[in-house]
């Protein structure tokens, strides 16, 4: 084949297209910056503490505020005073907070739950304490309708508290410091209002809450994705799958009209392809009219599949330029440093099918809660840890040996004649090009995560604020949408010799020059590695 | 000694008194004294009468403000306007009450409360340092309070409603989530709190405008200091938990720890003197002049070791104080030198508990003859 667009097209062609394409680039970054807000928000909860008023058993849900609210009281105190006990007492949290209702823009809801523990020289929260709720989550879609159960658990977190004072009678009052506790993830949220009570049950006997110290509040924090962003992000993947489909199929129709089969480069662009679009199409519109939970596991395997496939394409794409004399060009060549990413996908997807996947069935469930689960899900991480270090050290000796060739290659130019000295000179900055586009998007993809983390998530900037989590979300998904998308444009074989399968790029000289430069290439050269570069480039 | 204890007799002490300042009140009513009715009523009293439940607010609507003794005409009409709000910002003020009891627990000063109108009596009329910790401390506590009231969901105008119009609320949440409650808080106990301050005029460089600007000054102090303090929380959450989806949030710290930072700030308070521009300004100009975060004030304390009804102090006669301690709530200087005299008392203490997380409790009592001073 040779003959690839990027080889073809003028430096001048190739600017443009790296211009347009810089452009739509800037473009997704300042969607996310400008236009969508943050991509999530957080609301605060305190408990309300209802009283159960067991006179009335139909009355299962304890509703904080609103028509028929429980019976509160403000503090533990009172309850003392009125005689009333621990397993009388319900955390009532109605999310959201008046006035607002929930709408399936957001997505997913995360909680989290945090203990305020008052120090109490007599009453101390024992080593590796325990704290046990029963749990029920109730929907209802209009303020006046009953409260529909929609997930009831037990549930045991280990309470993590330090305090951070001295000790003594004094300081009696002041709290301790607790981690954050993981509560509860739902994947859609097709409801409009949501009840959460949490019972904290006692039970001496058996050592249910039991030594957990002084319990002076419970709060919670929910986490959903902000309607906004939501909306932005819809815009832009209803935009972009199109937009990469098209190329696909433009990409794939001119492979098969060749006349020899597509090499395995081109096959594992047009998977690239294809792996782009599976995470472009926009199935989420559904999760505005269904209830369907899945979506967020089926999200996180959807990017699962497009990391593998770019990790792959990177391997290979390496592999394919190495210019020395080993025949690949087959996917078993290649399982040394694929089976890594395999390996380290499927550990990763087992993990999330164990958090997210047993969320589907019980949303307040967590790995991390028991120390088997710990294990278990560190286990998994560290060995998807250790193969993504193994594939970055096998694709840096790859890349360290391409360009070992590549400037053997170039010790030899100067001894060959003008128009192939312009040929291989513009054949590796080419690929030198490609290669330092692609390190440029991983920088980017690093430096702005980085950013992301360390910053505070917007960057005031005159009378605009620049939402710098968003325009990170939609500035890197467009980036590499714009990626796999010039790879397909400058990897498709150039309409200018389609169909003859054996020839070298041309630099549009004329074909005796290039009939020519044929027959140099296979007799003066001969086996050497020059012969070997085009060969590699032909192959492709 | 026990702070229990302590906290119990400070409590006996405050009914004690009450009388006496009453008398002096309608004495000076009597003599025409108007400085001392003007200092005699702050909306900390809202702390100190029974203004409970909101849905009193509710069915009284407006005369509910007007019957709040304390408010000034400005915070009376926010009290129209946020009714709701009026409970907590109560309650607040009683946990800026209890705090300040606790942080100057071992001082001649002890914040005990007077009667139910001016709450602290007249010493809160000399811009002292006691005073700046005063202000800042319970213009925290409304913070913290309103904050608090915010994430129980009792108050429907928290979060997004800086973006004003309530038309819109439900679009801007949607869009973009609501704000947070600590800024909430902040904002709404700025309103409230400096409404006081703000409504009133004075002559530039008066000692009336020091004392504006010093109470505007401590207020900020104590709002920041809840805002500085509160920490940020983050989680992540993204594909497979890891961290490429990071979201953050504010949580308000133990109030304990409001009351320990301003209690620092007390310390290093920065004395002031009003110039003729209107401004304050250092006393001494060696020292760095103060941050919006550090308390001022304008009056040296006055003595509080006897009881002077002018300056408003109570003296320390009567108090607990400890033998062994060189401190403040050592007896040598908690009494003055006046001397102090020590007595037997038997103290039930419950001991050998067993707990539950709430309001259980099965205790044995056992009963302790301690030693205690008290000062003459």
């Amino acid at each position: 084949m040779a003959g690839a667009i990027i080889e073809n097209m003028s430096t001048k062609k190739l600017c443009i297209v790296g211009g347009i394409l810089l452009a739509f680039q800037v473009i997704a970054f300042l969607v996310g910056g400008l236009i969508a807000p943050s991509p999530t928000s957080t609301v605060s909860y305190l408990a309300n503490k209802c009283v159960d008023v067991r006179k009335n058993p139909k009355n299962k849900w304890h509703l904080p505020w609103g028509n028929n609210p429980c019976e509160k009281i403000r503090n533990f105190d009172e309850a003392v005073s009125r005689q009333i006990e621990a397993n009388d007492i319900v955390f009532s949290i109605h999310a959201p907070h008046p006035p607002n209702e929930m709408s399936p823009w957001f997505q997913f809801m995360l909680y989290i739950l945090q203990v305020d523990v008052a120090f109490k020289l007599d009453n101390q929260i024992k080593n590796n304490a325990e704290i046990t709720f029963n749990v029920s989550l109730g929907y209802r879609d209009d303020m006046v309708s009953e409260w529909q159960g929609m997930a009831y658990a037990e549930e045991t977190r280990k309470l993590k508290c330090v305090f951070n004072y001295p000790k003594t009678k004094d300081n009696e009052g002041s709290y301790y410091e607790c981690d954050v506790l993981p509560f509860m993830e739902i994947g859609t949220v097709a409801h409009k209002f949501y009840l959460i009570n949490i019972r904290l049950p006692v039970h001496e006997k058996k050592g249910i809450n039991v030594g957990i110290g002084d319990i002076r509040d419970i709060r919670l924090v929910g986490i959903h994705q902000n309607g906004g962003f939501t909306k932005v992000w819809f815009a832009m993947k209803t935009f972009l799958t199109p937009s990469i489909f098209i190329i696909m199929v433009w990409y794939w129709r001119r492979i098969t009209m060749m006349t020899r089969a597509p090499v395995l480069l081109e096959k594992v662009i047009f998977a690239l392809g294809i792996s782009m679009t599976f995470i472009n199409i926009p199935v989420e519109w559904f999760s505005i009219g269904f209830d369907w939970t899945w979506m967020l596991l089926f999200g996180d395997i959807r990017q699962g599949i497009f990391y593998a496939m770019l990790l792959s394409f990177w391997i290979i794409f390496c592999g394919e330029h190495m210019m020395d004399q080993n025949e690949r060009n087959h996917f078993s060549s290649y399982w040394k440093q694929v089976g890594p990413i395999v390996v380290g996908s499927f550990c990763l997807f087992v993990f999330d099918m164990c958090e997210r996947g047993v969320q589907l069935k019980n949303p307040f469930y967590s790995i991390w809660t028991t120390d088997v689960g710990t294990e278990l899900a560190m286990a998994f991480i560290i060995v998807a840890g250790i193969c993504l270090c193994l594939y970055f050290l096998f694709l840096c000796f790859m890349v360290f040996q391409v360009f070992r060739n590549i400037s053997g290659k170039q010790s030899s130019l100067p001894a060959m004649s003008k128009a192939r000295r312009l040929h291989y000179e513009g054949l590796i900055f080419r690929f030198k090009f490609l290669m330092l586009i692609t390190l440029a998007c991983a920088a980017m993809t690093v430096i702005f995560f980085i950013i992301s983390q360390v910053t505070e998530g917007h960057w005031k900037w005159g009378g605009y604020t620049v939402e710098l989590n968003s325009a990170f979300f939609t500035g890197i998904y467009g980036m590499w949408n714009l990626y796999v998308f010039a790879l397909m444009f400058l990897y498709a074989p150039s309409h200018k010799n389609y169909g003859e399968d054996q020839s070298n790029g041309d630099l549009g000289v004329s074909s005796g020059e290039e009939l020519q430069l044929t027959t140099t290439i296979t007799h003066v050269d001969g086996p050497t590695e020059v012969y070997k570069l085009a060969r590699k480039e032909a192959q492709e | 000694m026990s702070p229990s204890l302590a906290v119990q007799r400070r409590g006996n002490r405050g009914k004690r008194t009450m009388p006496g300042t009453r008398l002096l009140l309608r004495l000076a009513l009597l003599c025409g004294c108007t400085q001392l009715a003007a200092a005699a009523s702050s909306w900390w009293s809202l702390a100190m009468n029974p203004i409970q439940r909101p849905e009193m607010y509710i069915i009284g609507a407006q005369p509910v403000c007007s019957q709040l003794p304390g408010l000034s005409p400005g915070q009376r009409k926010l009290c129209q306007l946020y009714q709701e709000h009026m409970v907590y910002i109560g309650e607040g003020a009683k946990n800026a009450i209890k705090e300040c009891q606790y942080q100057f627990r071992q001082r001649r000063w002890n914040c005990s409360t007077v009667d139910n109108t001016s709450v602290f009596g007249r010493v809160m009329s000399i811009g002292s340092r006691e005073t700046a910790f005063t202000y800042a401390i319970s213009a925290a506590g409304v913070v913290n309070a309103i904050s608090r009231a915010c994430r129980e969901g009792e108050l429907s105008t928290c979060g997004c409603s800086r973006t004003a119009r309530p038309k819109d609320l439900p679009r801007d949440w949607l869009w973009g989530g609501c704000g947070d409650n600590v800024e909430y808080g902040y904002r709404f106990a700025k309103e409230f709190v400096d409404a006081r301050e703000r409504e009133r005029n004075y002559a530039k460089g008066s000692e009336e405008q020091a004392r504006t600007l010093m109470n505007l000054q401590n207020n900020e102090a104590g709002r920041r200091a809840v805002y500085k303090l509160a920490d940020v929380a983050c989680k992540c959450h993204g594909v497979s938990g890891s961290c490429s989806l990071k979201t953050c949030w504010l949580q308000l710290a133990d109030f304990r720890k409001v009351g320990d930072l301003l209690k620092e700030k007390y310390d290093s308070a920065a004395a002031m003197r009003i110039s003729r521009k209107g401004k304050l300004e250092l006393v001494n100009n060696r020292f760095n002049s103060p941050t919006p975060e550090d308390l001022v004030y304008v009056d040296s304390s006055p003595d509080y070791c006897l009881r002077n009804e002018t300056t408003g102090s109570l003296g320390t006669q009567g108090r607990l104080c400890n033998k062994t301690s060189e401190g403040m709530d050592g007896c040598e200087l908690m009494c003055c030198g006046r001397g102090y005299d020590q007595f037997k008392s038997v103290q039930v203490e419950r001991c050998h508990c067993k707990f539950h997380w709430c309001c259980y409790v099965k205790c044995k009592k056992c009963t302790e003859i301690v030693d205690q001073y008290v000062c003459k």
